[in-house]
């Protein structure tokens, strides 16, 4: 039987390595992690303030629900999710070619560019690492 | 127009997508994920959010079907979407491990959707087990919640009349339970 993707050494490796570099690219990072897309955490940073299996599941959850309204409307493949709230946002950036989401939580309400740029770069070094031998 | 609301609970693997795509005249709404645990339940696709489909009862009358995702780690659709709900169509497979145990969990889960509407149990598969007994689950539940009434039926989760049956039931519980609440309450009333 093939090892499910959230257990796969190699592949939870490279998630670590690419969620890494994440909160230099945007300091105002409470926590990220990269899920499957059935809602297992394959690696996360910085969970220790939250529940990160309640965090992976609603991510995708909300994922597929967006899926399902771009799905409905004719708009094509969903790119990336954002909620915006008081205090603070969650970006969601699915990782190209791979049934992956990567799902970051900010502390702050105005840098929601600088928080979706990041996810977006981290997202496709996620991608280039899973595509490497 | 008249609208209701019953939900579609059970584990993973139950039927639940199924069956909603028997009963829907609209082309069902999916969120369905590549199922990455396959120890749980051995198929390529698990709902992560939510299933929606709808039945015309009458030219006034709607039901909406939602299919809440089987595994407890999304109970929190589970809580968004019982919260409209009159009732639960509650599909147990019973070829899986321990079936009564789970048909119990279930029904605890979804109390509160029970007391203010109903629940009815679903038995899938059960033709691939031989002793799949209807009475073992009622017994149970009538062992381990006995103040609680829940028909058990077994279904095939693909055919329209075996659902509509299961959903007929759950309506005519519901209002039945209506009809007894109202008459206590009138009851009361008079004895006041």
């Amino acid at each position: 039987m093939t090892l499910a993707t959230h257990l796969d050494p190699t592949t939870v490796a490279r998630a670590e390595l690419a969620l890494g570099g994440l909160r230099e690219l945007a300091p105002s990072l409470s926590f990220a992690t990269i899920v499957t897309e059935d809602g297992f955490s394959v690696a996360s940073i910085d969970g220790n303030a939250l529940n990160n299996d309640r965090f992976a599941s609603m991510a995708s959850s909300t994922q597929a629900l967006a899926d399902a309204v771009a799905r409905e409307l004719s708009l094509g493949e969903s790119e990336f999710i954002v909620v915006a709230a008081d205090r603070g946002h969650v970006v969601h950036v699915r990782v190209t070619g791979y049934p992956l989401v990567l799902a970051a939580l900010f502390a702050d309400k105005e840098a929601i560019g600088t928080s979706l740029n990041a996810a977006r770069r981290t997202a496709r070094r996620l991608a280039v690492l899973l595509t490497a031998k | 127009m008249a609208e209701h609301v019953v939900l579609f609970a059970g584990p993973m693997g139950a039927g639940k997508t199924t069956a909603i795509r028997a009963l829907s005249e609209i082309e069902v709404v999916s969120t369905e994920a590549a199922n990455s645990d396959r120890a749980a339940a051995d198929k390529a696709t698990t709902t992560v959010a939510l299933d929606y489909g709808e039945i015309s009862v009458s030219a006034a009358e709607k039901v909406r079907l939602y299919g809440v995702p089987g595994q407890k780690r999304f109970d929190f659709m589970w809580t968004i979407l019982a919260e409209r709900a009159e009732g639960v169509m509650l599909l147990v497979n019973a070829d899986a491990a321990n079936p009564v145990e789970t048909a119990l969990e279930f029904v605890t889960d979804f109390r509160a959707l029970y007391e203010r509407g109903g629940i009815v149990i679903g038995l899938t598969r059960a033709d691939l087990v031989p002793d799949a007994l209807i009475e073992e689950y009622s017994d149970a539940l009538a062992d381990a919640l006995p103040e609680v009434l829940i028909p058990v039926f077994t279904v095939d989760a693909r055919s329209e009349s075996d659902m509509t049956e299961l959903l007929m039931t759950l309506v005519a519980n519901v209002e039945l339970k209506q009809a007894v609440t109202e008459q206590s309450a009138l009851f009361a009333g008079r004895t006041r």
